[in-house]
This record gives C-alpha cells, structure tokens and sequence, in this order.
C-alpha cells in the first residue's frame, strides 16, 4: 500500500495543489515505481487517496505513455519512430533491436530486463534515431551504440547498481 | 432589452440573449446546425467538427473606429474561415453562413471520416430510425463511400459496462456526450475515455460496472448506437413503437416519461412495454429520469400479476366473479359500517384516493380512513406554504437558497437531487441540515451534521438565530447558514423524515414553515420558487393529502369535526376487534412489518396487483390495473398535478383502482361509477377548490420547450420524447392568496443515546413489492445492510462483511455490515429492511450472528 509506505511523500505532493485530485499523475509514478506498473490494484489505490473514482485513474493511465497497464522490464527501452526517425531509419533501428533481444514490441526478454515499445515524436528529431530508456535520452544510435547501452545496462543489473530512486525525482518533479 | 445580440443567418437576422452559441442561435430560427459533440445541457467541447461554419465579422477603421461599409452600404465582413458553432457565442453584427459550399465540404469530410470506420450496422441497430449520425449523413453526406473495407476496424461489439449498460465500439464516434454527462450533470465520473486515436473506448473500473443511478440516460444522448441498455437492446426497432406518455410512479419528483410499447409475437401476441424514456418537461425533470424509473416496469407484464377476482371458500382463495366479489365485498363492508376502515396507499391516482374516501365518508359513513404507512407529516403545512405555483427549481440562481432537512435527496427522490446540485454549481447556497453525510455535502455552502436525535432541536435553534437581525460575522455554521437562508432572495425548503418518527417530522414542517414566513425584507412564501417541497415517500402521496386520504381531514384540506381512527389505531383495532372489516388498496401492511396477521377481523379485503402477504389472508382479493394499463393524475411534491395515460392493454380481467371502488361503492348506495377517469377528475375538481381550474384537458396542455430536444429534428433524435401530451398545473398554496399565520409546533423532547443510535435510511433500489420482481435492476438490489464508521466497528468490535442481528424495540433484523469511512460517526444507518422498521432515531442492539469470510480467509 503506498499510502502507508510513502505517507510522507503523498502529504507533501498533494499540499502542493490547490485541488487534491491535480495530484493524480505524480501518485500514478508513485504508484507505477512501487509495483512496476500500473495494475489494477494500483489504480484503486491512488483513486482511494484522491477520493476519486478508479476509472478517472485508469483513463490517465491510458492517455499517457509513460504509464504501462502491463508489467514491463527493469529497462523500458521507448524508440521512437514517428517521421523524421522513420526517414533516418527508425523502423530498421526498431527490428534490430528486437532482433537483437529476441524480442517484439510490447514483450519483455525473458530475463526480465527489457521490454521495448515505439513512441511517437520525443522532440529530438534531429539526433535520430533515439531512444529514451527509463526516462533517459540516448540519441545519434546504431547498431555498435545499442550494444554498448545494452552491455553498459546489463551490468548495472548485475551490479545493483541503482539508479536514483523516481520517488525523490516524483517529489522533486512536483516542487 | 440590452443584452440582447443581433446577427444574420444565412441571410436572417435573428435577436437572442448574450453569450447564446451559434449554434442554438440557428436552432431557434430553425436553421440546423449539424452537431454531434454539442448538446445544449452540456458544456461545449468543440470535439467532432461537424458543426463547421463560416462566421464573419463587421471590419472597423483602425484609425477611427468606424464600422466599414461596402459600396451598397452593407456592412464589410471579415469571414475567417471555418469555426466550430458550438464552441462560438454570438456577437453584434456577426454574419453566419451555414450552407456555403466551404461549409458543405467541411460538413461532407467530417461525416466520410466518421464513417471510414462506422461499422454501418443500422439494420440490427437500436439507434436506427432515431439516429443522429444516420440523420445527418442523410441530410449532409456525400452518397457516396471510400471506405477501405479492409482497413475497417473490427473491435468488441458486445461490451458489458456493467449489467445495465452495454457499449459497441465499433459505432462509438468519441464525442464524450456520455462521459460528460456523467461527470458534469450527475457527478458520477464512472466511465471514460481509455487510449487515443482509434484505440479509444469507454471504460469503466467501478464496481458494479457503470455504478450510477443515472446510467440509462447516456443512451438516450448518444448520438448513435454505441451505448444501449441491456432491457431494450435489439428489443424492438423504434418505428414500430407506439408511444403513450406517462408519469414515473416511483417517488415524489413525478417525472415525465413516455412508454413505447409493442405487440408482439415474442409475448404472446400481447402489447408490452419495451423501453420507458423521459419525456420533456423542463419545469420537472428536463430531459432526464433515473434508472429506477426507467428500468422498473417490468412488474406491469410479470406472470405474477393478479388476473381474476378471489374468494375466500373453505380457507382458500378460489377464483371468482367480478359481480360475486364485487357483491360479497359491498355486502360485507355495509354490515359492518363504522367498524370498517380503509387503508390506501400513496402510489395511487388521484381518482382512486377520491373514490376511496367517497365510499367509506359517503357509502358506509365510516370516518376511518388513512394511509397504510404515513412516514412523513406536514400535509396541511405544505398546503398552505408550499412552494408557490411556477415555481422551478432551473430559475434559482446567485442570491438564491435551498435548504434541505433530514433527507437523503439521492436516493429519495434523484432527480430532485440533480437539481439542486445543478441550481448550487449555478450558485445558489444550498444549506444541508442532517443527521450524516450525503452525497449533496460536496456541494453545500454549509453543512450541519446534527447529533443523533438531536434534528429538531437543531431547527429550532436555527429558526431562533433567523430570527435575530445581526451584521456580526458568525463563525457558528448554523447562525452562519441561517443569515444566508433569512437573506435569499429565494428560499425553497426540502424536508424529509430521515432519523425522524412521524411526529417529529409533522413537527419539523411546521418549525420550517414559520421559518419560510419570517419578514425580512423577502417574501419566502406565496411566490414562485418560494415555499416547502415534502420529500413524500410515494408518487402520490401529496395527491393522498389533497383527496383528504386521512382521518382528520376530508378532501381539499377541510377539517373534520370529528376525525375517525387513524392507521395507527386502525391496526390495534384489528388486532383487538374493534375494526371489523378493513379494506386495504395498494398496500402491504403485513409485509411492511405493521400488522402482525389479520388479527380479530372479521372481513378483509385487499385490493392489489400481486398477491401480498397481506392479500394471501384476505376473505376476497381483487385484482387491480398497473399504472401502465389505465390513465390517471398524480400530483408531485411540488403539487404539479400530472395526467398519465394508458400504454398497454389490462392485465386479466384486472380493473382500474377507481372504478372497482366505485362499482362497490353503487352496491353500497352511491350512484353509478363514472365512465372514464376524466369524468373523475371533474368530480375532484368540484369536491377540492385547489383543483378547481383543472381539468383533464388543461392539464394536457403543452407549450414550446427549450431546449428543443425531441421531435423530427436531425441531431437530438432519440434523446426524449417531445412532450405533447401535458406539462401538468400547479395548485396554489393558500399563501399565494392571502396570508398565513404561524404554526404552532409542539415540543419533543430530544432523545439522546448511551450506545451506538441506529437510523434506517432509504435507498432507490430498496427490495419492494414492484422492484423485486423487474429482473433487470436485481442485482443492485439493496439487502438489509448496516453501514457504520471504522471507529464505531472498532468499538463494537465488528467488522467488514459480518452478518449483525440488529434488534429495535423488540423487533429484530439481520443484516450485513458495511464498514465506510464515508459513514458518520457516532450513528448506525440501517438500509433495505422494511419501511418502518425504525421508527426515528432508535437505540438498538446489535450482536455477531455470522463472522465475515473476509476475516476468516
Ligand atoms: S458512447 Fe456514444 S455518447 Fe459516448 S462517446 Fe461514444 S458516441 Fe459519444
Ligand atoms: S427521479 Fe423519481 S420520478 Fe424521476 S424517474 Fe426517478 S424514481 Fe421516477
Ligand atoms: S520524430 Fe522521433 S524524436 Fe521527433
Ligand atoms: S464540434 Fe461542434 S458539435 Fe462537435
């Protein structure tokens, strides 16, 4: 239950708005980074604290693509491939990585560790193709730059090593 | 008048109030705007571009000002291109053009883009024939298709949003009318939009899905098939209906409704009844009614209905005559006279209660009549201060009050709750004073929650504070909502008897009308949109008053010398034998818990639709029509006085309420029954002075409504019925003409409590003679259910799902308990049990009978 873990934290984001339910997208990432992603449960449990219904909840979720109604790896690698990626070879760079991970778009590899999906426009037409994973850009790719991030990535897995928590960014991000 | 815009129309000046839409400008000329998006009780969106047009503007002389004209005169316009109507309010001087060939276009592509993936199922659609896409593709469509068939989307058609609603996405065109009209009209933010672009759908996470009261009304407004209800999905085409208009006969609001019926071979070659829509009536309930009273009419065509006559032969009922019942029935109640007694019920027409009345005062010369279970008092109150006639809640506005006393306006009478929610969004200062929270809190301008029992102490105190004249700033709630109440320009009073026994609530009506009458600069009674509005637990229960259903009072309020007994009374002298026959209509007093058996009766007869547990100890039943079936008038709570009409043809050998009662009332002396109900209703009329204009003929006259909704027209079709058949009369309060003195309301003395009190509440789908049997509501059917605080469950060491015996006065119940944080602390609410199974504000005991699974998982 997020609401006894980060007590704290939603207290502090929600005094931020006027209205308590603007403080629904910060508590979705809340809610997404404690369970992965955005399940059912989850959805429920930020409705419960809004005092909204979980159908306003599970609307936002599907608007924006930066939730994920299903469970997603640790890195969620989001390609672009709207028109000035697709002229640059976006679609290519989308079957090689998949190829690559022994994957498909929407799929997680099996280890857990990836799941890629094709986005629209990220705004950084002019270094395709890109990518952003877990929020960060990586532009200018190819196929020699993908194996580096994929090797880079993998051994931070194994390192533990974390990436700074979301729930400091979330708060941050509401300030 | 100065707020008041001129502009042209394709050509036509036309005048309207400031800030009108382009659209509904045309509309009033009768130039159609195509719309989809748009709808004139929504905000607009601007979302579906159909309603495209060219808007020009008068050009002015930069360095002057001046407006430019053309060589002929005429004023230059600037058109900028295309600009959505429904989004652009009138402005002086502005040019519309809705025909031009650029506005062709734009209107053609639009429609072509909604059908490049409509799924052009019209045969099998329930919106077809009354469709507004199907409409306006006629009227504006290009004829011809370039859909690519094989990139049609192909997604789920049968869709349940819940057992009620079900949605094909396929035919949804996302105009959002359905959504909006949940979160802006009912504040039921149930279903939204999920996805974008074509993966778009409606969706709904509540539990049960689409969880309103409100639901059936999103079908009526979309604009094509996508959302319909599972009672009338593929049930009937609409140009094969036949419509009879109708009075919702559930509560007291007495909304307008149409019945479209059908005969058909499905059922037997019968004509039923296959959907029931609101029929316009902007003074009552506008365009809209409540799944109850859209959905519970099944009951009408239940096989459980009474056909014939029954005799009570060698203790069991056997099939009779209508002359042999009708006899025996007559022949009885005049042996037994003045230790006869009738009780009635407030579900019946106003013929019915006239008759009844007329047969024990005039043919049997018994005064001993009443109402089967009076839960709230203050009948002569309301006569007297009830809001003035023209009153309409949509007129309230800024500088306006509503107070609403010891009721749950939700669930007792919902359209009245959207109305009011409506009228405090526009600004008027809505004063709640209850003993909990309701689902009006959210919207109040102040909200005072009273201790248990403690309700009429609380209004006295606040008639007190009325009273004083201070400027001081109050920081008290209730001197704080007494200023704005004394200061309303208008003030309407809504009261109920949530928590309160009959005596208090007679009481609590009185101390409500001297505070309507204190003089303060405005007049809070006699005017339109001024007075009490009873919250009367039946459609007619105010019609019971004005027949004079009652032992005090005969019809039109005039006071008996001597009263007869009462129902209270009435059931000890069943018990005890000192009423000898009793004649029950519409009623269930053994059901409803206030009759224990027949007692010492000698004679019983009830007259009924289905066989009641009080009609299965009758000597004689006799079966009688279902609204649906007869026509008649019911008067609301704000005594509009409302015809309804006959839909579909009688059950049985069944007989309107009225004429049974007249037919025994000829043997018992009376002259012949009236013809017809209308013939009735003009002896009502002589008999009541409130009624005196009326006849079934006024009450039949409409006028034109706004906004204009129904009919022929290309883009509501299917929304409401026009209403063509009566918008119904209000009758005037006696403060309309002449001036009232104050009431003397006696003294109770307020109770209170060592352990937790109990209240009973009521709920729109509580279980009850007609809603348990209309299938399609059954699963939201309310069950005995005890809803407490989390605090309190702690204290009585209970918790979420456990079976409670709840025990009152030496009655008892079981009931499932809910735990809500929602709930008011310090108080129990009891729903779904029987009317009257607590009596006010109650101590009560409540122990463990099951232990919740939930627990024991
Ligand atoms: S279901 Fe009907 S009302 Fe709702 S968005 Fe779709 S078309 Fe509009
Ligand atoms: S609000 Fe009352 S009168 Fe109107 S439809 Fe519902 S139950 Fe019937
Ligand atoms: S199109 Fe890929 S970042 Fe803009
Ligand atoms: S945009 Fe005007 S009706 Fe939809």
């Amino acid at each position: 239950m997020i609401a006894e873990k980060y007590a704290e934290e939603i207290k502090g984001i929600i005094a931020r708005f006027p209205n308590k339910k603007s403080a629904v997208l910060p508590l979705m990432h809340l809610a997404q980074h404690e369970y992965g992603y955005m399940s059912q449960e989850a959805m429920r449990e930020v409705a419960e604290i809004l005092d909204l219904d979980p159908t306003q909840v599970l609307s936002l979720s599907g608007f924006y693509s930066l939730y994920y109604e299903e469970p997603v790896g640790k890195y969620v690698m989001e390609i672009c491939n709207d028109l000035a990626c697709a002229l640059r070879g976006a679609d290519q760079f989308v079957d090689m990585a998949c190829r690559k991970l022994d994957t498909t778009v929407d799929a997680t590899t099996e280890d857990g560790l990836f799941t890629i999906k094709t986005v629209m426009c990220l705004g950084a037409c002019d270094r395709a193709p890109m990518l952003q994973c877990n929020l960060k850009f990586e532009e200018n790719l190819d196929e020699g730059k993908f194996d580096q991030l994929l090797a880079r990535l993998r051994e931070e897995a194994v390192s533990e090593q974390k990436s700074p928590s979301i729930v400091e960014k979330i708060v941050a991000y509401a300030k | 008048m100065s707020d008041l815009v001129t502009l042209t129309i394709d050509g036509v000046e036309v005048s309207v109030p400031k800030g009108t839409l382009v659209a509904d400008a045309a509309k009033k000329i009768q130039i159609d705007i195509p719309v989809f998006c748009y709808h004139p009780k929504l905000e607009p969106v601007g979302m579906c571009r159909v309603c495209l047009v060219e808007i020009g503007l008068p050009m002015r002389d930069r360095a002057t000002g001046e407006l430019l004209k053309n060589e002929d005169g005429s004023p230059k316009l600037s058109f900028r291109g295309l600009q959505t109507g429904c989004t652009v309010a009138v402005s002086e001087g502005m040019a519309v053009r809705t025909a031009s060939q650029p506005v062709k276009e734009a209107r053609g592509a639009v429609l072509e883009f909604l059908l490049s993936s409509h799924p052009l199922d019209c045969p099998v659609c329930d919106k077809g024939g009354e469709c507004p896409l199907q409409n306006l593709t006629m009227a504006h469509g290009k004829g011809t298709s370039r859909m690519a068939f094989n990139d049609k989307l192909k997604i789920a058609k049968h869709v349940p949003l819940g057992e009620l609603i079900y949605l094909d996405r396929e035919r949804c065109i996302q105009c959002a009318r359905c959504i909006r009209f949940q979160e802006e009209i009912v504040d039921d933010p149930v279903i939204r939009f999920h996805n974008r672009g074509r993966s778009l759908e409606i969706v709904t996470m509540s539990e049960p899905g689409f969880d309103s009261y409100w639901s059936g009304n999103t079908t009526d407004i979309c604009p094509v098939g996508a959302l319909t209800t599972s009672d009338f999905r593929f049930g009937a085409r609409p140009w094969e209906l036949t419509p009879a208009a109708s009075i919702c006969p559930h509560c007291p609001v007495g909304c307008n409704t149409t019945m479209s019926t059908r005969r058909e071979a499905i059922s037997g070659g019968r004509k039923v009844i296959k959907r029931i829509m609101p029929r316009q009536n902007e003074a009552v309930n506008e365009i809209w009614i409540c799944d109850k009273g859209r959905f519970v009419h099944h009951f009408a065509d239940s096989a459980q209905r009474l056909t014939t006559p029954l005799i009570r032969k060698d203790g069991q009922l056997v099939e009779a005559s209508w002359d042999e019942a009708l006899d025996l029935v007559a022949g009885q109640l005049q042996k037994h006279k003045s230790a006869a007694a009738g009780l009635a019920s407030g579900r019946l027409s106003n013929e019915d209660l006239f008759q009844f009345q007329k047969l024990f005062r005039k043919g049997l010369g018994s005064r001993n009549i009443d109402l089967a279970n009076r839960q709230l008092g203050g009948g002569e109150i309301v006569a007297q201060v009830g809001v003035g006639s023209g009153t309409n809640l949509k007129d309230l506005g800024k500088g306006d009050a509503i107070l609403v006393v010891a009721s749950d306006l939700h669930e007792e009478a919902p359209l009245w709750w959207m109305r009011v929610k409506q009228a405090a969004e526009r600004g008027v200062s809505l004063v709640l004073v209850n003993g909990r929270r309701t689902r009006l809190d959210k919207f109040a301008a102040h909200t005072v929650n009273y201790e248990p029992g403690q309700g009429l102490m609380t209004i006295r105190r606040l008639f007190g504070l009325a009273q004083v004249e201070t400027e001081s700033t109050r920081d008290d709630q209730l001197a704080a909502a007494a200023e704005k109440l004394i200061k309303a320009e208008n003030l309407v009073a809504f009261y109920g008897s949530e928590g309160l026994t009959f005596d208090e609530s007679d009481a609590l009506a009185k101390l409500l009308g001297n505070l309507l009458l204190i003089k303060n600069g405005h007049n809070h009674t006699g005017r339109a949109n001024n007075g009490l509005i009873p919250v009367w637990p039946h459609s007619n229960s105010q019609g019971a008053w004005d027949m004079g259903i009652h032992p005090a009072y005969g019809p039109g309020y005039a006071a008996l010398e001597t009263p007869g007994l009462g129902a209270a009374q009435i059931y000890a002298g069943a018990a005890s034998g000192d009423i000898e026959a009793l004649y029950v209509v519409g009623a269930d007093p053994v059901g409803d818990g206030l009759m224990a058996d027949r007692g010492k009766l000698s004679f019983l007869v009830v007259q009924e639709l289905f066989l009641t547990e009080t009609a299965a100890l009758a000597d004689v039943v006799l079966p009688a029509q279902s609204w649906a079936e007869r026509e008649g008038t019911y008067t609301n709570g704000e005594r509009r006085v409302q015809r309804y009409y006959p839909a579909i043809p009688a059950y049985g050998d069944s007989r309107p309420d009225w004429q049974i009662l007249a037919q025994v009332g000829e043997r018992a002396g009376l002259e012949k029954p009236a013809f017809a109900a209308s013939l009735m209703f003009k002896e009502i009329a002589k008999a009541v002075t409130q009624y005196k204009h009326m006849d079934y003929r006024s009450l039949a006259q409409v006028e034109k409504q706004w906004p204009d909704v129904g009919g022929d027209d290309l883009y509501y079709g299917g929304n409401a019925y026009e209403n063509g058949s009566g918008l119904g009369q209000q009758w005037m309060a006696a403060a309309e003409s002449g001036a009232v003195e104050r009431f003397e309301a006696p003294d109770i003395e307020p109770n209170s409590f060592e352990s937790l009190p109990l209240i009973q509440t009521r709920a729109l789908y509580a279980s009850g003679t007609l809603t348990n049997i209309s299938k399609v509501i059954e699963a939201r059917l309310v069950s005995p259910t005890l809803t407490v605080s989390p605090a309190d469950a702690a204290r009585l060491e209970l918790s979420d799902g456990d079976v409670v015996d709840v025990a009152v006065n030496g009655a008892s119940v079981q009931a499932k308990l809910s735990v809500s944080k929602y709930a008011t602390v310090g108080l129990a609410q009891l729903s779904g049990v029987g009317s009257g199974f607590v009596s006010g504000t109650a101590a009560a005991e409540f122990n463990r009978v099951v232990e919740s699974e939930k627990e024991l998982a």
